[in-house]
């Protein structure tokens, strides 16, 4: 502190110094004599001249300044003195027999900070100096505040900048670069609290992943670390994107307070099988459009945000759309629609939307839209971050590889068969489904169907466990409430069971070019209703039963046994 | 935006907000049920005279979801505008809270 307020010339331990400039003699004894008795060290000039040249030695703290002086005049003498004296607050008071207002305003203009007639009074010269110097003071305090603050402010951007160059290392862009993406990203300060991210599998698929975090900057961005962390890593090693927002739920829930959560939507384009695969937990629904023929559909957000839910209960599905080379994908964060205009009306999601019923020849529906939203901002400023992204769906010239990711292709098919038995201990303490996928992977190398067989194994595992084992009853997912009420009552039966098992077995041959898949599921239940076409079931809606139908539609076929305790799967791939 | 409380029942606390509910109000928002002990009565935020909502007022709502117990009957949301409506749809608020 005391050295920037030395270094700021303003501390100065001496007596006061006191600058007297007058032609006349007699007035500079008169002068020097009266402010000698307050104790004020006196220097004086007999010109303007003179008065910069000692004013620049020996830097005094307040000026008394005739008008009319040989060589340089006073209004001159007070301009440069000013100048010299910078940022540093010099009080220059003319002392002038001059009485005219003309003169009067001349004074103030070269920079002088009050004047002052003669003959003149003592008491009053007295008084405006002494008011001069306590405004001096304050705005020294001032100036020393602001030179600190601006030190501050330097050297917490300064700091800001090289974490921000260690995070973008960490949070690299992956494959963003790669030739069927264009994206924009504008952060409101240094750090971001969007993120985006984008990585091919090993086989060949694209995970693409766009969050925005609740608030910006900094504390925004904090969680942005594990995220990526979590998507490159599994993406690399071949999970699909319903394991990779489990791993992110959990490890986020952890670090992140209450209030602060990731709206985010993952996306898998698998080109192999033309089909997209879909996890939106609260990110504005991205929009899946054809330049021909405008928008095909909105991938819905069906999920509460990333780290709000406990593991347990977090749901992990995924929806499946159909995808044609011709077809493209645009994602954005809540900054573009909520983005303000002068008059205080928002952007919109119908003015957004605009854009994609008639993309006619547009090739990046990104620049249209930063384009439109500078238009319609009128300049004005930015109120969150923004981050649009389009995805051409079809395969990259040259796709980037993910670091430390292995080539995996799958496996010559081959014939094999393996079972899984699952008795109320396994059942209670550990989630089988996994375990189940990855020996599928490892045996087979099929990435490109792991969630689609998640999904089936999932759905055909859980109605025997709830519905074989646990005879719970589906009508209560129906409502948000009953859904809740589900889950509570299902931890309570799960943990009272004693005996019971599921049977899984999986018998695979060489099929055309691929492979045939067979799954067979026992459980000990007495059997339960299945197969009874539900109206909502076909619907698709509601909170439960998107099961059966889906994996139906996923499936060659499927088969449940007339008891209603085991079931028949076939699933092919190529 | 304002806060105000509305309501002041044993059993209940009805907060009403007007305008943009966002971050700039948050410390008023907090102060209307910080001083009930935890989970000791249910909460109604009335929304009938907010004209908009952003990410942060979720962030707020899941505060006060925590501070009435972590139960979806803990915390209704009354009187959405549209906008309201389908920012609260977007996250799939429904989940977390009572939304007649």
């Amino acid at each position: 502190m005391q050295a920037i307020l030395e270094q700021a010339g303003v501390v100065d331990e001496s007596a006061i110094r006191v600058l007297v400039v007058d032609d006349n003699r007699t007035n500079r004894m008169v002068l020097t004599a009266l402010l000698k008795r307050h104790d004020y060290e006196i220097l004086s000039a007999e010109n303007g001249q003179q008065a910069v040249e000692l004013f620049e030695r020996e830097r005094p703290v307040l000026v008394l300044m005739d008008v009319m002086m040989p060589v340089m005049d006073g209004y001159e003498a007070t301009r440069q003195i000013k100048k010299l004296a910078g940022e540093v607050f010099v009080p220059v008071i003319f002392v002038t027999a001059l009485t005219d207002e003309g003169a009067l305003v001349k004074c103030i203009e070269a920079g002088g900070d009050d004047f002052l007639s003669k003959p003149y009074n003592r008491t009053v010269l007295k008084a405006k100096i002494d008011a001069l110097m306590r405004l001096r003071e304050a705005y020294t305090v001032q100036l020393s505040q602001r030179r600190q603050l601006a030190y501050h402010q330097k050297h917490a951007e300064d700091e800001q900048r090289v974490a921000e160059r260690l995070f973008a290392g960490i949070v690299h862009t992956g494959a963003l670069d790669d030739s069927n993406i264009r994206y924009s990203i504008s952060p409101m300060a240094i750090f971001n609290g969007d993120l985006l991210l984008a990585a091919n599998t090993p086989s060949g698929a694209l995970h693409i992943m766009l969050g925005d975090f609740t608030g910006h900057g900094l504390a925004a961005s904090i969680g942005a670390l594990p995220a990526s962390e979590i998507f490159y890593g599994m993406t690399a090693k071949g999970f699909g994107i319903g394991d990779i927002v489990t791993e992110l739920n959990k490890k986020l829930k952890n670090v992140l307070p209450t209030g602060l959560f990731l709206a985010t939507a993952l996306l898998e384009l698998n080109f192999a099988t033309g089909s997209v695969t879909v996890w939106n937990g609260g990110l504005p629904d991205p929009i899946m459009y054809n330049p021909q023929t405008g928008i095909v559909t909105r991938f819905r957000s069906r999920h509460v945000p990333i780290g709000i839910m406990d593991s347990q209960m977090f749901d992990r599905s995924v929806e499946l759309f159909e995808m044609h080379e011709t077809d493209r994908i645009f994602m954005y964060t809540d900054g573009v629609t909520e983005a303000l205009n002068p008059a205080g009306e928002m952007f919109g999601q119908d003015r957004l939307e605009s854009f994609f019923e008639q993309a006619g020849g547009h090739d990046s529906q990104v620049d249209q839209v930063t384009e439109a939203l500078e238009v319609f901002r009128e300049g004005g400023k930015q109120g969150d971050d923004i981050t649009l992204i389009q995805i051409f769906c079809r395969p990259a010239d040259a796709p980037s590889q993910s670091p430390g990711a292995a080539q995996r292709a799958a496996k010559p098919p081959a014939q094999w068969n393996f079972s899984f038995e699952f008795g109320p201990h396994a059942l209670r303490n550990s989630d089988p489904l996994p375990m189940m996928v990855n020996t599928l992977m490892e045996t087979q190398g099929i990435y490109d169907h792991r969630e689609r067989l998640y999904t089936v194994l999932a759905e055909l595992f859980s109605n025997s466990l709830d519905h074989g084992l646990l005879s719970l009853d589906s009508a209560l997912k129906k409502t948000p409430e009953g859904f809740m009420q589900y889950y509570a009552e299902r931890q309570q039966k799960l943990e009272k069971l004693e005996e019971g098992r599921i049977r899984v077995m999986f018998h695979h041959r060489p099929h055309g070019k691929g492979g045939r898949l067979e799954i067979e599921i026992l459980d000990s239940g007495p059997g339960y209703a299945v197969g009874q076409a539900r109206p909502e079931l076909a619907a698709n809606t509601g909170h439960s039963g998107r099961g059966i139908p889906l994996v139906r539609s996923l499936c060659k076929e499927l088969i449940y046994n007339p008891k209603g305790n085991a079931a028949r799967a076939l699933y092919e791939w190529d | 935006m304002t806060v105000s409380i509305t309501s002041d029942q044993p059993g209940k606390l009805t907060i009403a907000v007007d305008g943009r509910f966002d971050f700039a109000d948050h410390q008023a928002f907090r102060e209307a049920y910080a001083r009930d002990a935890r989970g000791s009565r249910k909460y109604e935020v009335d929304m009938r005279n907010a004209q908009f909502m952003d990410s942060s007022a979720l962030g707020m709502l899941l505060q006060l979801r925590d501070h009435a117990g972590g139960q979806r009957d803990g915390v209704t949301i009354t009187h959405c505008n549209e906008d309201i409506g389908e920012i609260l749809r977007i996250s799939n608020f429904h989940k977390l809270f009572e939304m007649p």
